[in-house]
């Protein structure tokens, strides 16, 4: 029985550690927004908790951003919210892993009369409005216009005339199903451009090494390659050096990553459609502040989006740090 | 008296110990956070917990038998998926869910006729069967959810009885009787001898074969519940769902005193081991810790409980 | 005198909550002798040789080696202190070969972190040598017999300069070959002033190997002696405290009818030709070395294992056994070897171990009765006199002669016509012994029959009423029992002709 002793004493401490540093920033009164996020393990979500951080700090609000282990995990991003609403938040911005299965969280959300903003990606409005659900707004760039971006640019370079590959996310991925339309669009186009193999590597770098590995063994004409994010993208620059094929194709990816723009600058990558996934927490906590406050804010509010390659980067790389 | 109160912490000393760490945190919640103990929040962790303990009941089985199965999270989703498209093509709703539970439980008799007529480790046979069960679900969906279900199917997890969820509701069942089926039937106790000693099961005339192949069946068929559960709860059901769903329910049985040895082991303990899971993961959301910082934690009360089952092991035999 | 004594132990007390294991209890040892520890189980023979290896720490008492006192730590102190310990389960890797378990820990290095095959390889043939073993130091542990693996064990310790050898049961497993082997080996050892202090159940050994002997009781000691001067029966006196007038107590009777018949049963490379029939009433002794089918052959009567032909005529009906739970409803029991692998499942309770085999009789439609199952529990506690604090107690905290009880008590709880008993009384206390021998004359009496595989010579003429010998897995000979048979019977069982 001691050492249930040394359990307790264990756990006590953390809990009075952790809720040392807590009870620190909260004061009775000040609003608490929520920010649920995919994941916490992905750099994009990590630039949009610091871009809510800051705009709280400067709104003088708590924010609590939180986030699965997985970002498949639509279950555990559910059990988020629901603790949320218990914790009575004044307001939730979500970035939904599920843009049909995060419905169920939302209509608690609106029973619990807590308003929610949907960040980056889309729900499936259709289902929501057929559920009898409500959000305030919709907070993010055009996932596919960005793809659309990425098509023309590779069609530019090939001068309209070339084979493709491309990896795509997750598949029933709202952001990368947009993604892959905007491409697909944007391709449709010019007739010369032929897509001739187009896999899923689900977000993951070491499956876009893989992959493209074997993209390249099937299809050793390919000449370009559009990854629906960075990840996946920076996976596949490793199998193009490791044929030693650097610089033969053109690799495009989305996010810009740190290290997605390190390989622009090194040459070994072309471009990769920016987010400004900060630029996104920051408006996100900023609209729920004013509707707090009770005013009003936009039904759908852009972020911008744009290509980065090795022209525009120095610029943009002191656009968002 | 003071011998019986001694015998009892003899035989359910291990239980009790997990039950007063469950105890232990629901206080610390309770002075740290004025939400925690709420009615309303307590019947959310319930529900939340549902899934992860219906999941584990089946691993409790296995695990007592000594053994373990890596495939419950893959069958979750094979087992939504087949369920979803039933219910899209307008089977009725009972026929749906059967078919949702069969294909479990089939997925789990598979795992055992490849163990105990293949000779395959548990180890090896499932991880193969939870890569064959997700590229299942994958090819089956083409990758997309299956959205969308009536609201007959949703009651069963939005609906409630007597203001208590219905997973919260089918949970309780589940546990009460698989208690029953592991304290007072045939295959419960065959289930512990397996665990305890296979050689001497098969020399007392168990006839060790099958009623392991029936004891992955059972962790099948409840993965197969909480694929049901868990379609409803999101209105969909996901071919990529469940996925590390099997290290949950692997850690909620541990944390329950169960030993990966075999032979030991309760579902009531395992009924804690979840909620310790879902206690935390609730309270901290509350306390709004990061979620680096969760998992950190998640981990460490993995360890510790752990360590103290082993220590009251010790404390026990001398 | 003085420099003879080798270790004393004064006082010892050894308290374990609720129990006091060792009383006051005094013991030494000399130099080059063999001191048997006898004492039936639970009397403070292991908890003894536990306090001197050094996993556990005396209550109370003094302890001095070569007169100067000692407080062992633990077990690394107490190797470097020149004690080491032979236990019945092995400290082997089985998959590292001799050298390599034999320096295992303390390999000698060239340079820092390398290993020096060579001294090692050196060394270890050098050490075997003397012992007079030989076994291929190349040879992985897990390719060698028990025989073998306790030589490397003591191959192990001699390694460390060991002054005292501490041998728990080492006898227990081996064939009588292998035995006479390990006392020429420990003959050799005492003449090089080695000590040992020799665990045993067997008087006949003690007689055989040791010098003097000391026995426990209940924790207490009881007295020691020289062998030379004490009777067999005054030795079994002190032991159990009680007279026992035969140690082989068999009632003889008239045998029934015939109720099992084994033609022609063959297996290749391991059964040939085994054609024998069982009576009611009757104990079938089957003998033989290690290795010569008799275990083989009882699985194959139980169903366990497949063969390749050859018939069974039970009860007069032609029958196949698929399955032990065929044979469990035909009516045939199997007393195992080995109690902890085979027989028990430890982690359970003398309820669930004594009730598994008949669970039909205790389960309706899948449900257990556990009142019936206790009622029967209880019943059978009582009736084989078996200490436990209740049927729900786990049979991993019972002592070795309850365990075989417990064992006693799952087939009997079968009400089965025909018991297979393999090594009914391997490793248990002579008490334990002849409460089960009883109840062998009990289940004769009542109409059973039994089959005796033992290699144990004594107990084979003691108990049966036929003897079989097998030899490379067929029977080479039958024998009544009789005193002047032993000496035919082990001739038989080795295959030496008798001119």
């Amino acid at each position: 029985m001691r050492t249930f002793g040394h359990l307790c004493a264990f756990l006590f401490l953390i809990f009075i550690f952790m809720c040392g540093c807590q009870r620190g920033e909260q004061t009775a009164g000040k609003p608490t927004i929520a920010l649920v996020v995919k994941t916490v393990n992905h750099p994009f979500f990590v630039d949009m908790q610091n871009g809510a951080e800051e705009a709280a700090k400067r709104l003088g609000v708590d924010v609590i951003v939180q986030g699965a282990e997985r970002e498949v995990d639509v279950e555990k991003q559910m059990q988020i919210i629901e603790n949320l609403i218990q914790r009575k938040v004044d307001a939730i911005c979500i970035d939904p892993s599920g843009s049909k299965e995060i419905i169920p969280a939302i209509l608690k959300a609106d029973k619990a009369e807590i308003p929610v903003l949907i960040v980056d990606t889309r729900i499936d409005t259709s289902l929501l409005n057929e559920s009898g659900g409500f959000v305030e707004t919709f907070i993010g760039s055009d996932n596919e216009e960005g793809g659309r971006i990425a098509g023309n640019y590779i069609l530019n370079q090939l001068g309209g005339r070339g084979k493709v590959a491309v990896l795509e996310g997750i598949p029933g991925h709202e952001t990368s199903d947009a993604r892959l339309r905007g491409f697909h669009s944007a391709l449709d186009q010019a007739p010369g451009m032929e897509i001739v193999v187009s896999l899923t590597a689900n977000w993951e770098r070491d499956q876009g090494f893989t992959v493209f590995q074997n993209i390249l063994q099937s299809h050793p004409e390919v000449q370009a390659l559009f990854a629906c994010n960075d990840l996946m993208a920076l996976g596949a620059i490793e199998a193009v050096e490791a044929a030693g094929k650097t610089g033969e194709i053109i690799i495009v990816g989305f996010d810009a990553l740190d290290d997605a723009k390190k390989a622009i600058l090194k040459g070994t990558m072309h471009g990769s459609v920016a987010q400004h996934p900060s630029e996104m927490g920051r408006i996100a906590i900023e609209s729920a502040y004013r509707l707090i406050n009770g005013e009003r804010i936009e039904k759908n509010i852009p972020v911008r989006i744009e290509l980065m390659t090795r022209d525009n980067l120095d610029v943009a790389g002191i656009e968002s740090p | 008296m003071n011998k019986q109160i001694k015998n009892f912490l003899i035989h359910h000393g291990r239980q009790f110990g997990t039950l007063i760490g469950l105890f232990v945190l629901i206080v610390v919640l309770w002075i740290f956070s004025p939400f925690f103990l709420t009615f309303s929040n307590l019947l959310n962790v319930a529900q939340q917990t549902s899934i992860n303990a219906i999941i584990a009941v089946g691993m409790t089985f296995v695990i007592i038998s000594a053994g373990i199965d890596l495939s419950v999270g893959s069958i979750v989703a094979l087992a939504g998926v087949v369920l979803a498209s039933t219910l899209h093509r307008g089977v009725p709703l009972p026929f749906a869910i059967m078919m949702g539970l069969g294909v479990g439980f089939l997925c789990g008799l598979v795992n055992g006729i490849l163990i105990t007529q293949g000779r395959l480790p548990p180890f090896i046979s499932t991880l193969g069967m939870m890569s064959v069960a997700r590229g299942t679900a994958l090819l089956f969906t083409q990758g997309r959810p299956i959205s969308g279900f009536s609201a007959d199917f949703r009651f069963l997890a939005t609906g409630e009885i007597l203001r208590i969820p219905m997973p919260v509701v089918m949970m309780i069942m589940i546990y009460i009787v698989a208690h029953f089926v592991l304290k007072s039937t045939k295959l419960g106790r065959y289930t512990y001898a397996i665990g305890g000693n296979e050689e001497a099961a098969i020399l007392s005339g168990v006839n060790v074969k099958f009623y392991k192949t029936i004891v992955y069946g059972i962790c099948g068929l409840f993965s197969g519940t909480a694929a049901v559960l868990l379609s409803a709860r999101l209105n969909s059901a996901q071919p990529i769902a469940g996925m590390m769903y099997e290290l949950d329910a692997i850690a909620a049985v541990v944390i329950g005193g169960s030993s990966l040895m075999g032979g030991e082991g309760t579902v009531i303990g395992t009924l804690i081991g979840a909620f310790i899971m879902g206690v935390l993961r609730n309270g901290l959301n509350l306390l709004g810790i990061s979620s680096f910082i969760q998992q950190i934690i998640i981990g460490s009360v993995i360890i510790v409980a752990v360590l103290v089952d082993m220590a009251l092991k010790k404390h026990q035999t001398s | 005198m003085i420099d003879k004594i080798m270790l004393q132990m004064f006082h010892i007390r050894q308290v374990f909550p609720g129990v006091i294991a060792l009383d006051d209890v005094d013991f030494d040892l000399q130099r080059g002798e063999v001191h048997i520890l006898l004492g039936e189980n639970g009397a403070g023979k292991s908890t003894l040789i536990k306090i001197l290896s050094g996993a556990y720490q005396k209550t109370s008492g003094l302890i001095k080696l070569e007169g100067v006192e000692i407080d062992i730590k633990n077990p690394r102190h107490a190797q470097t202190l020149g004690i080491s310990t032979i236990y019945q389960e092995f400290n082997l890797v089985p998959h590292l070969n001799v050298y390599e378990n034999i320096f295992l820990g303390r390999e000698p290095v060239s340079i820092p972190g390398v290993t020096n095959r060579g001294e090692m390889i050196r060394k270890a043939e050098e050490i075997l040598d003397d012992l007079g073993v030989a076994i291929d130091v190349h040879a992985p542990v897990r390719t060698l017999g028990v025989a073998q693996k306790q030589m490397v064990e003591v191959a192990k310790a001699l390694s460390m300069d060991a002054k005292i050898l501490i041998m728990d049961e080492p006898t227990s497993t081996l064939t009588d070959r292998e035995i006479q082997d390990l006392f020429s080996m420990i003959r050799r050892l005492k003449k090089k002033g080695v000590s040992i202090i020799f665990i045993s159940h067997r008087l006949e050994e003690a007689y055989d190997i040791g010098d003097r002997v000391t026995v426990l009781r209940d924790g207490r000691h009881i007295g020691t002696c020289d062998m030379d001067q004490i009777q067999k029966t005054d030795l079994i006196k002190m032991m159990v405290n009680r007279e026992l007038k035969e140690q082989y107590p068999r009632i003889r009777m008239q045998a029934g009818e015939e109720i099992l018949r084994v033609e022609n049963v063959n297996k290749k490379g391991i059964l040939k030709d085994i054609t024998f029939s069982l009576h009611r009433g009757e104990i079938l002794g089957i003998t033989g070395l290690m290795g010569a089918g008799r275990t083989e052959l009882a699985r194959i009567l139980f169903g366990v294992d497949q063969f390749d032909n050859g018939q069974f005529v039970f009860k007069g009906k032609m029958i196949t056994i698929q399955s032990p739970r065929k044979a469990i409803n035909l009516g045939i029991g199997f007393l195992t070897e080995d109690r902890k692998s085979q027989g028990l499942i430890l982690k359970q309770s003398l309820q669930e171990n004594i009730c598994l085999p008949s669970i039909e009789r205790f389960s309706r439609w899948g449900m257990m009765d556990v009142q019936k199952e206790n009622l029967i529990t209880e019943r059978y506690i009582k009736e084989l006199k078996i200490k436990t604090t209740g049927s729900r107690q786990k049979v991993k905290y019972l002592s070795g002669g309850n365990q075989q009880k417990v064992v006693m008590g799952k087939w009997l709880a079968t009400q089965a016509d025909i018991f297979i008993f393999d090594e009914p009384t391997r490793g248990i206390d002579v008490g334990s012994k002849v409460e089960i021998y009883q109840w062998m004359n009990r289940l004769t009496k009542n109409g059973s029959g039994l089959i005796m595989m033992s290699s144990e010579m004594p107990e084979i003429l003691g108990m049966s009423d036929r003897i079989l010998v097998m030899r490379h897995g067929h029977i080479a000979g039958e024998f009544l029992p009789d005193e002047s048979a032993q000496e035919t019977i082990l001739q038989c069982a080795l295959g030496v002709k008798n001119e």
